[in-house]
């Protein structure tokens, strides 16, 4: 017995292949979909992973540093160094914001990194792809390559300007911004110094207020403007642990003693995953369930015309003696074939479209193994119609 | 009659699904989690390394001379404007004498009566002495009492107490006269060295309090540069060293000096280490005062000893060390490292030889299974 | 009754019920004996097209009683189970219009009948083949029905209907596309298959040409047949 399906896409096969590839380059889409919802989780993930930390230390009662803004001393490291479990404790800021090269701006997230032991510190990049780590304690920067940075640029973050020595792949904050890292003091200055426009303002309002400019008090008034210059403040302190302790007795231990807020790394990535991308993914769900229903829609449609198409053909071969199930499985083996060709297409296009989006696009083997399956699926339920159309042929039509 | 088994069209038709087939099949193993990760690879040498500190610093006056009134007062003139050369001894300015000059005529007034004081208690003191070796020969030949002669005896002893008053008092007046010129002199303001006015605080007609400086003068000769190193590494900072200066004025152009002294107080708060670094040459023109420089100081080279990049150091757990490629497998080999230089190269004390292979750069995080793929370098980092 | 051939006694087509009631066909009588080539002649709306239909097992008749060989197909109401595999085994069809399938080549499209009968692929191109070239298309077996000119789609087509050596062919207007030395081919094949394999064969046509050419001609009108005896000449 010859496959009548397969001669049939033989000898359409014009048709047939052009139909996969429309249909490839819809479900690539929607593959593309599901790996921007596993990118954004996955952006979470490396976030945390990148910071090399065990525990996350914040301002009291806030979700910092992430997903709310944190504000802590810079002195506060200290005394969690001295807590039993802890073997490195580092301060750390965060700020986005936009990073200046020559004519361009690029929105990045900039990372202040504590001076420390080389390797061991928490919050420094922890791997890179060119370059070296900070050697100066100011006025150099490792940058991620989604920047656009190169080694030997010079960037300028608010008034200073820094070298690019190192590159790095994938830090990137939560929402994707790529990350610019740079000696602490140098970020806790960018964080708190305005413009030079702004700072004449503040010593002229400080000037006019006769409380800090007493003649009497001669250097007075000079010590409360460089008190106001001065930022004392970061955005969290990066724990890590001793081996042996277990992260919940730790955090536990300095949320009591210290009174501030610690997150373990569960908990920081409940805070990422649960409350940062929620909203995104719910919506991401959504078009998933669209594109599928669309998906399908389009295999009926297709697989319903090719059958019309050739009625004719299948009364006489009704009526000529072929089987009922014959005809169907003629009809259902064209319908899977048209989704593995689509299926096939789609994979290499959302393979080789996803380095093009801007935000990170992750592609998981599951979740291809599901689409192909759900791809399967669709497809026998969509020949379905035209198989019921097919077997109600009367064979007579074929006689005159 | 045989039949041919392929056709024209299943010919065609295999030339698209084949290639096909092929993409489908190394997309799904060359991208994705189930792709190896790209690194590059090093081999560890010997090599001395010349350790170097980095510090920024502001330029400053090793000696800021705060020239004002030691009294609360009105400044009458100033006769210099910032930027100006002052000579040592040079009048600046002067403060108003109010009613000092009267004062001073006073004191005279009150000096000269002193003096008069003085003159008559002289007299007096005379007087009595006469007196009393009078009564003394007179005693001595019995024709007075001595009653007379202890009375004239204690009248000498008053005169002399009174004339040691007196002339303390004169001595009292004229320091009193000579406190008061002195300060009416105090009224102007004079240069003590040679140097150039940096800031003129209050101008003329201002009431200034005691203390309160109204200009500064500055020797720009004496510059230097006050830097701050993180204590982190401040290692091996110590007076004598040679230092590499660059202005921020003067980006690119780095001026030869050395480092004057480490400052024994460090400053807690920043947790930083302080010290002056002084100019080799006088630079020309003279940086302004406040201006920022990146100050460099050389260490001493060490000796040659196994030396990495320290883009290659990574953190394993608890473990500071280097994955390390033996047998091409990857394995991760902690190490402890010395001293470091400026250019990212670090000494290795212990975990590695020379020779050894070492992964530097890797576009993902590595696990004891990942599987790597060595190149020259990563792909997507443009050079 | 010999065991191939083809009877039919009273067979009656209602379409309708009751005083609406219209008759395609009202007891219609035929017997082709195996070996025999009878012809059938009406003109349109006759009820010849039901009758093929009902000859073909394709339209069940209300009446009458059909029998193939000893096999009694329909018996006043009565019909044999698997009128699909009947069609495929004992009833070989010629139609009107070739209606080849396109995506079989000319050989496959022949062959396609004893596939399905579940003779292997080789056997059923090798009588595929015999009987294209015996219908004169061999040279172009590999051709796809839209390469074939009109009279060679129709000659693949009769020797579709003839592959599976049925005890019974319908032809329906076999020659009407076929110029008159062409035709004249097929009525001579025609008879040396019903000859060598006793087949029991009817032809629906009204092509003058071949008319002459049979020994016995059902006449139907208005769904009555009645018998002629036809001048049976022979094949040139």
């Amino acid at each position: 017995m010859i496959s009548l399906a397969g001669r049939d896409i033989l000898h359409a096969w014009g048709k047939f292949v052009f139909t996969g590839v429309g249909l490839g380059l819809l479900i690539g889409v929607t593959l593309i979909m599901a790996g921007v919802y596993r990118g954004m989780v996955d952006d979470g993930k490396a976030l945390l992973d990148n910071s090399g930390a065990d525990l996350w230390v914040v301002q009291k009662d806030t979700l910092g540093p992430y997903a709310e803004s944190s504000s802590l001393n810079d002195d506060v490291y200290r005394t969690i160094l001295a807590m039993p479990g802890v073997a490195q404790a580092a301060n750390v800021t965060y700020l986005t914001m936009q990073v200046r090269k020559s004519q361009s701006d690029v929105r990045t997230m900039v990372v202040g990194i504590a001076p420390g032991k080389l390797g061991a510190t928490p919050g420094w990049p922890p791997y890179l792809v060119a370059g070296r780590q900070l050697t100066r304690g100011h006025y150099e920067a490792v940058a991620d390559i989604a920047t656009g940075f190169k080694l030997g640029d010079r960037i300028a973050i608010r008034r200073n300007h820094y070298t690019v020595v190192g590159l790095t792949r994938r830090m990137v904050s939560s929402s994707g911004d790529p990350m610019v890292f740079i000696p602490l003091k140098d970020a806790q200055e960018a964080q708190f110094l305005k413009d030079n426009d702004a700072i004449w303002q503040s010593r002229r309002r400080t000037e006019a207020k006769p409380a800090f400019n007493r003649p009497g008090v001669p250097g007075l008034l000079d010590a409360v403007i460089a008190s106001q210059s001065t930022n004392a403040f970061v955005n969290a302190v990066l724990v890590t642990l001793k081996p042996g302790h277990a992260p919940n007795e730790v955090a536990e231990s300095i949320r009591r003693w210290k009174r501030l807020t610690v997150y373990t790394r569960a908990q920081m990535e409940g805070i990422l995953i649960g409350k940062l991308i929620a909203t995104s993914a719910k919506q991401i769900a959504m078009f998933l369930v669209i594109l599928a229903i669309v998906s399908a829609a389009i295999v009926a449609f297709i697989i319903y015309s090719l059958t019309m198409d050739k009625i004719r053909e299948i009364a006489v071969l009704k009526l000529i003696g072929t089987r009922n199930r014959t005809i169907a499985a003629m009809i259902m083996q064209q319908a899977l074939a048209l989704g593995v060709i689509g299926f096939v297409v789609g994979k290499i296009t959302a393979t080789f479209s996803a380095p093009i989006f801007p935000k990170y696009v992750l592609l998981t083997p599951m979740d291809s193994v599901a689409g192909f399956f759900a791809v399967l699926l669709i497809c026998v339920l969509a020949s379905l119609v035209a198989i019921r159309m097919a077997l109600k042929v009367d064979p007579a039509e074929a006689i005159g | 009659m045989k039949r041919l088994p392929l056709q024209g069209r299943t010919l065609a038709l295999l030339a698209v699904i084949v290639p096909l087939l092929a993409l489908f099949i190394y997309v799904g193993l060359r991208s994705g989690p189930l792709a190896p990760v790209t690194v590059t690879v090093v081999a560890v040498e010997s090599r001395a390394v010349t350790p170097a500190l980095f510090g920024i610093g502001t330029v400053e006056a090793r000696y800021t001379y705060k020239i004002g009134p030691t009294f609360a007062g009105r400044i009458k003139q100033l006769d210099v404007h910032v930027g100006d050369q002052v000579k040592a001894g040079q009048v600046l300015g002067e403060m108003e004498p109010v009613d000092l000059d009267d004062r001073v005529r006073s004191q005279d007034s009150a000096f000269k009566r002193a003096e008069a004081a003085l003159r008559e208690a002289q007299a007096r003191q005379v007087y009595a002495q006469t007196q009393a070796r009078r009564y003394m020969q007179l005693f001595a030949v019995r024709s007075t009492s001595e009653e007379i002669v202890s009375t004239k005896r204690q009248e000498l002893q008053i005169t002399n107490a009174a004339l040691s008053a007196a002339r303390e008092d004169v001595a009292r007046t004229r320091s009193d006269r000579e406190g008061l010129v002195a300060q009416r002199s105090n009224l102007r303001l004079i240069a003590p060295v040679e140097g150039v006015i940096a800031e003129r605080d209050a101008d003329p007609g201002t009431t200034v309090v005691a203390g309160q400086a109204v200009v500064e003068i500055i020797d720009p000769k004496s510059l230097w540069i006050n830097v701050r190193f993180d204590q982190i590494s401040a290692a091996g900072l110590a007076g004598g060293l040679p230092a590499r200066i660059v202005l921020r004025s003067r980006g690119g152009q780095a001026l030869k000096g050395s480092v004057l002294r480490v400052e024994p107080k460090a400053d807690a708060v920043t947790e930083e280490t302080l010290a002056k670094v002084t100019f080799e040459n006088k630079p020309e023109p003279v940086p302004p005062v406040g201006e920022l420089a990146e100050v460099t100081v050389d260490l001493p080279a060490l000796p040659a000893a196994p030396l990495i990049p320290n883009a290659a150091v990574r953190r394993e757990g608890d473990k500071v060390g280097v994955w390390q490629i033996v047998e091409g497998d990857l394995h991760f080999s902690p190490v402890k490292l010395g001293a470091s230089d400026l250019n990212g190269y670090v000494q290795v004390r212990e975990g590695l030889k020379n020779g050894d292979q070492i992964v530097t750069y890797s576009e993902k995080a590595l696990t004891a299974r990942s599987r790597i793929h060595v190149v020259d370098h990563i792909p997507g980092v443009s050079r | 009754m010999s065991r191939k051939g083809i009877r039919i006694e009273s067979l009656s087509k209602r379409y309708g019920e009751g005083d609406a009631a219209v008759f395609a066909l009202k007891d219609v009588n035929m017997l082709v004996e195996p070996g025999e080539v009878v012809g059938l002649i009406g003109p349109s709306g006759s009820g010849k097209s039901t009758l093929l239909k009902c000859l073909g097992a394709v339209t069940d008749p209300t009446a009458g009683r059909m029998t193939l060989g000893d096999d009694i197909i329909y018996d006043n109401g009565w019909k044999v189970r698997d009128l699909r595999a009947l069609r495929r085994d004992k009833i070989g069809f010629v139609f009107q219009a070739p209606y080849l399938i396109p995506f079989l080549d000319a050989t496959d499209n022949v062959a396609l009948l004893p596939m399905l009968a579940g003779v292997p692929n080789d056997e059923a191109r090798a009588r595929a083949l015999e009987l294209l070239t015996a219908l004169d298309v061999q040279h172009r077996a590999q051709a796809m029905p839209a390469q074939l000119s009109g009279g060679e789609q129709q000659r693949v087509s009769i020797a579709r209907g003839l592959v599976n050596h049925p005890p019974v062919i319908l032809a329906d207007e076999p020659t009407a596309p076929l110029d008159s030395v062409r035709a004249m081919a097929v009525v001579r094949i025609l008879n040396d298959m019903a000859r060598k394999l006793e087949t029991a064969i009817i032809v629906v046509t009204h092509d003058e040409k071949i008319i002459p050419t049979f020994k016995r001609i059902y006449h139907i009108r208005d769904g009555v047949t009645h018998e002629e005896v036809g001048e049976g000449r022979g094949f040139e």
